[in-house]
């Protein structure tokens, strides 16, 4: 059991009379990739949310390579080991390419790749000196899976990576993320079905804050249950 | 990039030369107020570096150019200190650090933030003059401390003795390149690239691993310090010392000197005080009162007209050529 | 006992003050995000204008109706020239409303010459008031600003405009999609706040120094006001007053008053740190 990463055991969250989330059950092992679908509203950002520790839930508890970082101050989550990405692409737009991946390096407590390699990695080898603010919203989201990835962390989460991206830079960006798997653990919140079957990988369902299904995409994927939920029938 | 890089660093070697041929033609008094408004620059310069590069306005800055020459001017007239000057200047710089220190570990670490820090170093500033007033004990009160002797010492075998008009000269000079250069090299390597993505997005930046309030606590601390290392220098040039060095006009003035000279560039502070503090003495002798409505006017003006400090107008008319080039 | 009384009756006088001052304060920086630093020359343009018309032989009930009126028209310009041109611009609002105090400020001396301007106060004389003596135009002032704090809760609460100004501040961009002119909701709670500050001068001018440099120091109390107490509700501006006016009164008996203020300052600092959104709204974050 020692390859478990991230536990999350039972976790719920209540905001004043509202069950945000009720019994949630994840276990991300080392170097494993897995998403967590479902329906807008369905509670995928505040399960996120509990698992980075910035949300500390009422009931259950997350482990972290056995700490407990709820409730921790942001610099020190990403110092264990995980870095995140935000919904909302948010780099730095006044720093170039170059310099935005730079800070994300200086952050981490031993970085190993080198700039030039991140600027390859998520296909920015050309635009390293423009400013990040002047980059288009798909490439955006790149430079912040690239600053994500300079702090060598041990669990890459992702908030909707593809959101506003178009159909081919949603599937180029599933691509870059299974030429990363296994070197950490990655675990995508997402609501867009193409990019998950492109991942084809352990999936959780969330509908209404608790859990509908999880098992292999392709299993989930023909689920009846799934499907009405996805197409509103329920 | 490089190119601005090479612009500031000419820029910055014919400033150095300017200031290295002033003297052979300058009689001692044009040189003393040349020094003086240097030192007002270093001032500017500290501000700069941390308004430039944090984006959080400090409105009290004089407190620490008072706090530094209130402390040298109790060490230098203290017959029984040793090495008055040079102590007198460590304490100072100390002195300023340490203040700052405080009021910033509660500030930054508390979340706070943009308007609500500068309201809070408004009125550090304020209380600051009224202590100066009030306490007259010790800071003899509305007229202050007289006497304050010219800065004198010995370092390794070297005597420098800063009671003539050209040594002095020479030495604030350089203390201002050096501190200057200092400052640039910081503000553009990593220190200030972290800075700039924290002003940029605080929480991405903590997200990456940086610990912003402690990156800014440091870099107000060291902005104090220079502050209170300029106000050390002022009054043993000046002979004296009082409230007014630390008042609400004073850091006015700084935000204007950094404001027209252009926030970021810590040159252009440099040489907004110079300039401005010229404009001043011309103004305030037709009537005192002018310069503060003038002050006021040129603020209203800056947040209009100029937002990027005069030097802007020079890249706006480039920008217009260049514009006007690629039309044709 | 009657020391106690005093002591408690000046403190009133002194929050009564704070809350007039802070509540335009609130509205501008806590809820239109506009950091005003020409606020405290509202206050000094109040007590002006009461000393102007009892210069020119009018009574004080006449200036004390004449200091909102002035607060509200310096208020109004300033509004219209500047703040609704600096909206997304804080730090320029910052600089440009310092410098508009700094014109009044100077406006101000050249007009009326320098040096303190005398205002006698309506009443002269004391109340007995069993426990203690005390002078009746402080219980009068307590009083007034009783009355108008009262007054500007119920608008708020209970008349279409105050409703108005709600809307606008929980969500900007809904209030104007349900048509509400937020521009001019502003520009009236603006003026507003200034009118109030305005009658807050005039209320404290036969008390204060009236000089043209007089605001600063209400600007910078008023602030922690409302920093203290946090943003958004009148309790919150109460408790804020409470905090800053007691704190004060109290220290003033035993210390000079400018190290009363720096100690006020250090724990208006820390209660900051405690509490980032203010006392009243302390328990939730």
């Amino acid at each position: 059991m020692s390859d478990i990463l991230l536990q999350a055991e039972n976790v719920g969250i209540r905001f004043g009379g509202l069950q945000a989330l009720e019994a949630l059950n994840l276990t991300v092992r080392d170097k494993e990739l897995c998403c967590i679908i479902g329906p807008n509203g369905a509670g995928k950002s505040t399960f996120l949310n509990v698992l980075t520790g910035t949300l500390r839930p009422t009931s259950g508890s997350v482990r972290f390579l056995g700490h407990d970082s709820a409730g921790l101050p942001l610099h020190r989550i990403a110092r264990l080991g995980i870095a995140r990405k935000f919904q909302i692409p948010s780099v730095f737009p006044n720093l170039s390419v170059e310099d935005n991946l730079k800070v994300a390096r200086w952050g981490a407590p031993s970085p190993v790749r080198p700039v030039g390699e991140l600027l390859e990695l998520v296909a920015l080898g050309n635009r390293a000196a423009t400013l990040a603010g002047e980059l288009a919203h798909g490439q955006k989201q790149w430079l912040e899976i690239g600053m994500a990835l300079a702090i060598e962390p041990r669990l890459l989460l992702l908030d909707e990576p593809t959101a506003g991206m178009t159909p081919q830079e949603t599937l180029a960006t599933a691509q870059m993320l299974l030429r990363l798997k296994g070197e950490f653990s990655i675990v995508a919140v997402e609501h867009d079905i193409r990019f998950v079957r492109a991942l084809n990988c352990e999936t959780l369902v969330l509908h209404q804050g608790r859990r509908l299904r999880s098992g292999p995409f392709h299993d989930i994927e023909s689920d009846e249950m799934v499907r009405d939920v996805y197409l509103g029938r329920r | 990039m490089i190119a601005r890089d090479r612009n500031w660093l000419l820029i910055f070697a014919t400033c150095v030369a300017l200031a290295i041929i002033y003297p052979f033609f300058a009689g001692g008094y044009q040189l003393t107020v040349i020094r003086d408004a240097l030192i007002f620059g270093l001032f500017a310069a500290s501000l700069d570096f941390f308004w430039g590069r944090t984006g959080i306005l400090c409105f009290g800055h004089a407190a620490f150019f008072g706090i530094g020459g209130y402390i040298m001017a109790l060490v230098t007239l203290n017959d029984a200190i040793p090495f008055g000057s040079l102590l007198g200047i460590m304490g100072a710089v100390a002195g300023a650090a340490f203040v700052a220190a405080i009021i910033g570990y509660f500030l930054f670490f508390g979340g706070i933030r943009g308007s609500y820090f500068t309201i809070v170093t408004l009125a550090m500033g304020v209380i600051c003059q009224q202590a100066a007033v009030s306490w007259s004990s010790v800071t003899g009160g509305d007229s202050g401390l007289i006497g304050i002797p010219p800065i004198e010492f010995d370092l390794g075998g070297l005597h420098v003795d800063l009671s003539q008009d050209l040594p002095s000269y020479i030495f604030v000079s350089a203390i201002v390149a050096m501190t200057v250069l200092a400052l640039w090299l910081i503000s553009r390597g990593r220190w200030g690239t972290v800075l700039t993505a924290i002003q940029d997005n605080e929480i991405r930046a903590a997200a990456l691993g940086h610990n912003a309030p402690l990156r800014l606590l440091v870099t107000f601390v060291l902005s104090a310090a220079i502050a209170g290392l300029a106000g050390a220098l002022y009054v043993c040039m000046a002979g004296l010392v009082a409230p007014d060095l630390s008042g609400l006009l004073l850091s006015t003035e700084v935000i204007v000197w950094v404001a027209v000279g252009g926030r970021g560039t810590l040159l252009g502070p440099v040489l907004g005080a110079i300039f401005i503090q010229r404009a001043q003495q011309t103004i305030s002798s037709f009537n005192p009162s002018l310069w503060p409505l003038l002050l006021g006017c040129v603020f209203v003006i800056i947040v209009f007209v100029l937002p990027d400090g005069i030097l802007s107008i020079y890249a706006r008319l480039k920008g217009l050529f260049k514009g006007r080039r690629r039309a044709q | 006992m009657d020391f106690l009384i005093t002591t408690l009756l000046n403190a009133l006088t002194l929050i009564s003050i704070l809350m007039l001052v802070g509540l335009g304060l609130a509205i501008s920086f806590g809820l239109m995000n506009v950091t005003n630093l020409a606020h405290g020359e509202f206050v000094t343009v109040g007590a002006f204008a009461v000393y102007f018309v009892q210069s020119i032989g009018g009574s004080f009930w006449l200036g004390l109706a004449a200091a909102p009126i002035a607060g509200a028209v310096v208020g109004c310009i300033l509004e219209f020239a500047i703040i609704r041109h600096l909206y997304s611009r804080p730090v320029s609002t910052v600089l440009a409303t310092w410098g508009v105090s700094l014109i009044l400020q100077q406006g101000l001396e050249l007009t009326f010459g320098l040096g303190a301007k005398p205002v006698t106060p309506p009443i002269e004389g004391t109340l007995d008031l069993v426990f203690t003596v005390y002078p009746a135009y402080r219980l009068i002032l307590i009083g007034i600003a009783m009355l108008t704090l009262l007054g500007v809760i119920l608008l708020i609460s209970r008349t279409p405009f105050g409703l108005d100004i709600r809307t606008v501040i929980q969500n900007r961009e809904m209030a104007e999609g349900v048509g509400i002119n937020t521009r001019r909701t502003y520009a009236i709670a603006f003026t507003f706040g200034a009118a109030i500050a305005g009658l807050a001068g005039g209320l404290v001018a036969p008390l204060a120094i009236v000089l043209p440099q007089m605001g600063v120091n209400y600007l910078a109390n008023a602030f922690f006001v409302v920093i203290v107490g946090g943003v958004g509700s009148i309790g919150g501006l109460v408790a804020g007053s409470v905090f800053v006016g007691g704190l004060t009164s109290i220290l003033n008996y035993q210390i000079s008053p400018s190290l009363a203020q720096a100690i006020v300052l250090l724990a208006a600092i820390v209660a900051v740190r405690l509490r980032p959104n203010g006392l009243f709204n302390g328990a939730s974050r």
